[in-house]
């Protein structure tokens, strides 16, 4: 139903309108579809309204508050803009957690979409059994966030982890990598990281819409390899790129269940782990705060709102679109 | 959508029109399941409460492993055989993530009305009107108190409140790899060595057998409060802190030096073991001679090791030790059942037979009388080490400091966050004692 009401982009402009289109809306029976749309929507308006409308609401009004879980809600005070004032000006371990996660972000996304464009460029052929390589590349994304991978991430990357039995054997003296202050966020990068399928997939079918026409008039016009892939594929690829993007930032800032496992749920070693999600999260359940905790997740949806506008307007300027209209 | 219910026709015939009027029907029946679901909801959570049939329902919650569970829950079948009116709705889950849970239920207005709480919480809790203050309780003879060591009760008490009963006593234990010592003929620590000869008996271990002699317990709030005590200051004074950035310094010196004499592991190992739980401890994954913890884990820490262990004491005087309560039972202040409730901890604490099931997997019994048939009656190795340390140290127990204030959780991070600081060399031991305090005196402040 849905589908069929949506307004279709592709046809802005062009005047045409479906024909049943003009007759709905003059039965006697619209208002009886439009209750009948609403009880069929219910299940997922409730869930919206209840599981994330009102308690997002209600965390903004708490933002304003010193609410702290125990003290019951009538006894909850106002302090006005008190909590968005200790964040700025007097609390460095928000101030420490911010850096942790544009770190983690600015180098994390860029080479996981690297990785996941590389090999999708390599897998974009017609070799024999590609499929499965396909399917193997994919694989560590469908693990997702879970506690189990984490696990496996902590025993391979600590003192007698098999990352450093690996690196003894070609005579290279291992680090304690997750346990060691300097590197355990960047161990967290890695796996981060080596999770690039998803991205990867849609790369592949990215790969895939570029017209072969284009590869073969760039070669006639004595294009190499490197040429093709600047001046036709990365143009071409630029929508998927963007969407791939915008995407894994928003991802790559909200990363949490890795961090929490490998830090037992503190943020260690010094706090080295401690992203902005873990932060919040400590805040909120361990040190009962849960007033300024919400202003901390008000202060990121603000954030991630932001860079994700910086994203769209800077778009036009290197996103083609091939369908031949200015977006 | 079915074509077949899509009128696209002006002028509908009765194939349509009684489509038509089938859905009104289907819409008008949806509407009211929609609308009755919630009501049927609430009248069912209505009927759990209404205690119709004279019966009453205890909801409990506690943290621990299975082992404690099934003694719990054998000690509340107990209580039920003794007074059928009284059923039990017990939940239970691993430590990590208790407090999360706990208060999050709290938050929901459907607490327990009984939880099981240690004193890294009990303060925040209490200070927010959140546990039931016992006292007249026990003024009333309800909740007998009488068998209780007058310090072990005194540690449930926050702002002049019986917040809550001590479910065992425990106190801090150095727990020592008795195999590893003997195997390379190095002699045991004991209780009342100094610190000084704590570390140079470690740096000796260290050499001879090659594994660390000591975890390095600078990140440890237990460890430096007991050190504290016996320099003649606190973790605590009232609403502020019981010591200076000097102490810490001085602190975290003393344990640069045992690291710079070798006798800890290298940082990140310290790390790994400054982990709460019990599996991380160094000295069961053999990472270290010794590990700071507490007595009444001693059987437990025995289950993760094939070698023989030993406990004693912390090192210096050991009246710096107290006879602290491992955890407590409270009841929740707006608990319909409360007067049951404080009836079934007073059950849990004193009635004979309970307390035989319960042993000592909270600690020692709060109960001495019982604590003494429980002691003479065990038969497990590990759990008789640790009854006869703590039954030697209580002839040298101090006075039971003042229960930990609201942001102690925050002080014990800050705490392993500054130690840890020091201990990678990211900061001298002065910076990251100054660090720490401004830190504390922020966290105790809000």
């Amino acid at each position: 139903m849905a589908l069929t009401t949506a307004p279709d982009p592709t046809r802005r402009g062009t005047g045409s309108v479906r024909p049943d289109a003009t007759r709905r809306g003059t039965g006697r029976i619209r208002h009886g579809e439009g209750l009948a749309g609403y009880v069929f929507l219910s299940p997922w308006l409730i869930g919206l309204m209840g599981i994330t409308a009102i308690p997002m609401l209600l965390s903004l009004y708490l933002s304003f508050t010193n609410y702290d879980i125990l003290t019951p809600w009538s006894e909850v005070e106002w302090v006005g803009l008190a909590n968005y004032e200790r964040m700025f000006t007097n609390d460095p371990s928000w101030w420490h957690s911010v850096g942790v996660t544009l770190r983690f972000a600015l180098i994390a996304v860029p080479l996981k979409l690297a990785a996941a464009l590389g090999v999708a460029l390599l897998l974009n052929r017609a070799w024999r059994g590609v499929g499965l390589f396909r399917g193997l590349f994919y694989l560590p994304s469908l693990l997702g966030g879970s506690v189990a991978l984490a696990i496996v991430w902590v025993n391979m990357f600590n003192r007698e982890g098999a990352f450093n039995s690996f690196l003894s054997l070609v005579g290279i003296q291992g680090k304690p990598w997750v346990n060691d202050p300097d590197w355990a966020l960047e161990t967290l990068m890695v796996l981060a990281i080596w999770q690039f399928g998803a991205p990867m997939v849609i790369f592949l079918a990215g790969l895939k819409q570029v017209p072969t026409e284009l590869y073969e008039a760039a070669a006639v016009d004595g294009a190499g390899r490197f040429r093709q892939f600047v001046n036709v594929t990365l143009p071409m690829l630029s929508p998927v790129i963007f969407f791939n993007l915008v995407l894994e930032t928003i991802n790559g800032f909200q990363g949490f269940t890795a961090a929490f496992v490998l830090s037992n749920g503190t943020g260690g070693p010094v706090d080295s782990t401690l992203m902005y999600t873990l932060n919040l999260y400590i805040t909120g359940f361990t040190d009962l705060e849960m007033g300024y905790a919400s202003a901390m997740a008000w202060v990121f949806l603000i954030a991630i709102a932001l860079i994700t506008v910086v994203f769209f307007s800077t778009g036009r300027f290197w996103v083609h679109y091939s369908d031949g209209e200015e977006h | 959508m079915h074509p077949a219910t899509h009128p696209t026709d002006s002028a509908p015939d009765g194939r349509i029109y009684r489509t038509a009027l089938l859905r009104r029907r289907l819409v008008r029946g949806l509407l009211a399941a929609v609308v009755a679901l919630p009501l049927v909801g609430a009248a069912a959570a209505c009927g759990d409460d209404a205690a119709s049939d004279g019966k009453t329902k205890i909801s409990i919650f506690w943290w621990g492993g299975e082992a404690r569970a099934g003694l719990t829950e054998q000690a509340l079948e107990l209580y039920t055989k003794k007074n059928p009116d009284v059923t039990f709705e017990k939940t239970w889950q691993a430590n990590q993530g208790y407090f999360d849970k706990l208060a999050t239920l709290t938050a929901g207005g459907n607490p327990p009305d009984i939880f099981q709480i240690d004193d890294n919480f009990l303060a925040e809790y209490a200070a927010r009107n959140t546990t039931l203050d016992l006292k007249s309780y026990q003024d009333s003879g309800k909740l007998d108190t009488s068998k209780f060591p007058p310090s072990l009760l005194q540690y449930g008490v926050v702002d002049g409140k019986l917040a809550g009963l001590a479910a065992g006593e425990n106190t801090q234990g150095l727990v020592y790899n008795k195999t590893l010592l003997e195997k390379n003929g190095l002699p045991e620590p004991t209780t009342g060595m100094s610190w000084e000869e704590h570390i140079a008996w470690a740096e000796q271990v260290s050499k001879k057998t090659g594994v660390p002699g000591t975890q390095d317990p600078s990140a440890d709030y237990k460890a430096f409060w007991v050190w504290l005590r016996q320099q003649g200051k606190d973790l605590y004074s009232g609403n502020d802190l019981g010591f200076t950035a000097e102490d810490v310094t001085a602190w975290f010196e003393l344990w640069k030096g045992a690291r710079d004499r070798g006798a800890t592991p290298p940082p990140d190992v310290i790390h790994e073991g400054n982990a709460t739980d019990i599996t991380k401890q160094l000295v069961v994954t053999g990472k270290s001679a010794t590990s700071w913890v507490w007595v009444n884990q001693m059987p437990e820490l025995k289950k993760n090791t094939a070698d023989e262990l030993g406990v004693i004491a912390y090192p210096g005087d050991p009246s710096g030790q107290w006879a602290r309560a491992s955890m407590y039972w409270s009841v929740f202040r707006g608990s319909k059942n409360a007067d049951v409730a404080v009836d079934v901890i007073n059950f849990l604490a004193n009635d004979p037979e309970a307390v035989e099931l319960l042993g000592t997997d909270r600690g020692l019994p709060s109960n001495l009388d019982l604590r003494k048939v429980i002691s003479d009656g065990t038969t497990d190795e590990a759990m008789q080490q640790s009854i006869e340390v703590e039954n030697k140290l209580a002839e040298t127990f101090g006075e039971s400091p003042q229960v930990p204030i609201k942001g102690h959780s925050k002080v014990r991070a800050e705490l392993t966050k500054a130690a840890e600081n020091a201990q990678f060399g990211r900061a001298t031991p002065a910076e990251a004692a100054a660090q720490f305090v401004e830190a504390c005196k922020a966290a105790i402040a809000s």
